[in-house]
């Protein structure tokens, strides 16, 4: 498990994972603002969307901080 | 900060002083996705609780009622992971309001944080069996009150049995188990998303299934049960390797995870079209998605009710999702028994509970007592819980007191008061510490500050803790105001153990309502030492010195 944890391919996994979550955020955000208008209705889809894009983000952030500091 | 070097009267929490060199202390081998799962395995489980509840209560806004509950937990989450980083010692919560406010108030918010273990250790024995009645019909809570009473029982029991004998679930079977539920929850998610998800039905039951103002409350109080737990991280953080950066990045992943899952959840639950038709209401009439999983029979399983209405994904999900939350409940309940005994340890070391609850058992070696007494107490919640469901006659005086609440909200709105109780003073400690204590470093910060210079010293005011302050009281608030039982229990809980506390301290000739001098340098340069943090531990150094240096000059004043 350990020997997975540390391995370039679970590091390139969480990557993807990490992108995937920011596209599907984005992808989140545009539909509810498209089906609902700027409402109250549309800040729950929103904030949903951005916390995506902020996890998204923060793997981006990870893998390449990893990469720097080696 | 109070320091009184030397003295003799000087008491080092002792948290702290298990780390002293010649004494044995905590292995640090938790690593950064050990230090995950270990919050998520008892954060995560939460939404498998809360979604039922919310539903039942918020309706049409309980994806309002979970984004305003989420940004609080935010803040707490913020506040936990400076807190955590800056004081890697296992006592979380009760340790940084001790250190901030002084013996009473931690005492207070750790009291505060035991009625919640309590509650978890009951709240989730409750749920697990929930979700096992998906798969076996004679565990339903409605159907066979009694079976569900008696297996519930029996599941506490030998929990408590289990950690006095010393056996907890490995790490590794945690870390399984959370990256398991972490893939599980998500292709849920993505499966209702991707072929069930309609924007407008979502818009409809907004509109249409809009709840009173105080249902909307009574969702928020019970939405805040789906975020508590990062107790775990910052507990965990004595065993974890580099903890000043580590929790920082794994807290940081858990408040976005399980931010996205309670969103996601809640909206998907408004807004998915099920993929086969529901079963009919009492009254013969169709019902919503949202209705179905929040009535009594499917609020405890919501999660796993949920995940067989996905479309294709749905058939395999109805036949594991109730296990493996079932597992995910079961290592919660199990984290409430040995959390609350460790607390109840640590809080007796430092003479804030009687000596009793440091007895450990002579052959296990475990903290017997503590262990004992909580769970007793969990046995008690139990009972109270379940009674109005196994005798008629007790069924119709609580609906006459307490508006007819059910067992498991009775539950989860005493774990609201708790969690809100604890971390109310969580934020003020935050902000206590960052005046008095600003030469500790942090190597995280809650966003958004307002620097200033007191007393000589530059320290930062943390405007997000006071919004998150806000947010956590207003939802204690929101407790007290719909609910009946946690109106009564939570503060008789409060005002119990204050009232043995100032007893205890009177007969021990200890300060009642002030505290006992505390060797906080002493304290933090073990802490960091032992951390391994010794970049920081050379930096508190000299911030220490340079202070003394400036109040040395000050009071001497200038040649």
């Amino acid at each position: 498990m350990k020997r997975l944890l540390r391995s370039e391919g679970y590091a390139r996994a969480r990557l993807f994972n990490g992108a995937l979550f920011a596209l599907l955020g984005t992808v989140v955000v545009v539909r509810t603002l498209a089906t609902t208008g700027p409402s109250w209705g549309a800040i729950p889809g929103c904030v949903l969307g951005a916390a995506m894009i902020a996890l998204g983000v923060l793997r981006y952030r990870d893998y390449f901080g990893a990469r720097g500091r080696r | 900060m109070r320091t009184a070097p030397g003295s003799n009267r000087t008491v080092v929490a002792a948290s702290v002083l298990a780390h002293a060199p010649d004494e044995p202390s905590l292995r640090r081998a938790v690593t950064p996705w050990g230090s995950f799962s270990w919050g998520y395995s008892d954060v995560g489980a939460d939404i498998f609780v809360g979604l039922g509840l919310v539903l039942g209560a918020a309706a049409g806004a309980s994806n309002l009622a979970f984004l305003f509950a989420g940004l609080v937990y935010v803040c707490i989450g913020l506040a936990y992971t400076e807190l955590a980083a800056a004081y890697p010692v296992a006592g979380g919560g009760q340790y940084f309001v001790f250190r901030g406010l002084g013996d009473i108030f931690g005492f207070i918010a750790g009291w505060a944080i035991l009625l919640d273990f309590t509650i978890d250790i009951v709240l989730f024995a409750w749920s697990c069996i929930d979700y096992l009645s998906k798969l076996a019909p004679m565990l339903s809570f409605t159907a066979h009150p009694w079976v569900h009473f008696v297996v519930v029982l029996v599941v506490i029991l030998g929990l408590a049995v289990l950690n006095i004998i010393g056996v907890r679930e490995s790490s590794a079977f945690n870390e399984l188990v959370s990256g398991l539920d972490v893939v599980s929850e998500t292709s849920i998610l993505f499966f209702g998303f991707l072929f069930a998800f309609q924007p407008q039905l979502l818009v409809h039951t907004m509109q249409s299934a809009w709840p009173t103002p105080f249902n909307l409350m009574n969702g928020v109080s019970l939405a805040i049960i789906s975020f508590v737990g990062l107790e775990s991280i910052s507990q965990a953080a004595q065993e974890t390797q580099r903890p000043a950066s580590v929790i920082p990045r794994t807290s940081i992943s858990l408040i976005l995870t399980i931010l996205i899952f309670a969103l996601a959840y809640s909206n998907l639950a408004l807004g998915m079209q099920p993929w086969h038709a529901l079963p009919l209401d009492a009254h013969g009439h169709q019902q919503m998605l949202w209705h179905y999983l929040g009535n009594e029979d499917n609020n405890g399983a919501a999660v796993a009710v949920l995940a067989s209405y996905v479309p294709y994904f749905g058939a395999l999900a109805a036949l594991y999702v109730p296990v493996l939350g079932a597992i995910l409940l079961l290592i919660s309940s199990n984290s409430g028994v040995f959390g609350s005994s460790r607390i109840a340890y640590a809080m007796s070391g430092t003479q804030l509970l009687p000596s009793a609850f440091q007895r450990v058992h002579p052959k296990y070696r475990t903290p017997a007592v503590s262990i004992s007494v909580f769970c007793g107490v969990a046995i008690v919640e139990l009972i109270f819980a379940a009674l109005p469901s196994l005798s008629p006659q007790l069924h119709a005086l609580y609906a006459h007191l307490f508006r007819g609440e059910s067992g498991i909200t009775f539950l989860g709105d005493l774990y609201a008061f708790g969690a809100a109780a604890s971390y109310s003073f969580v934020f003020i400690a935050l902000i206590s510490l960052r005046f008095n204590d600003s030469q500790s470093p942090r190597r995280f910060k809650m966003p958004f500050n307002v620097p200033f210079t007191y007393r000589g010293n530059r320290v930062e005011f943390p405007i997000v803790a006071v919004i998150g302050f806000a947010g956590i009281v207003s939802i204690l608030v929101f407790t007290m105001i719909t609910h009946e039982i946690g109106r009564i229990a939570g503060p008789s809980w409060l005002i119990l153990g204050i009232f043995g506390y100032l007893l205890y301290r009177r007969r021990k000739r200890l300060p009642v309502f002030r505290s006992q001098p505390h060797d906080w340098r002493k304290a933090q340069i073990n802490i960091l030492q032992s951390a391994g943090e010794l970049d920081m531990m050379d930096e508190y150094l000299v911030n220490v010195r340079r202070m003394d240096e400036r109040r040395h000059a000050s009071s001497f004043g200038p040649p």
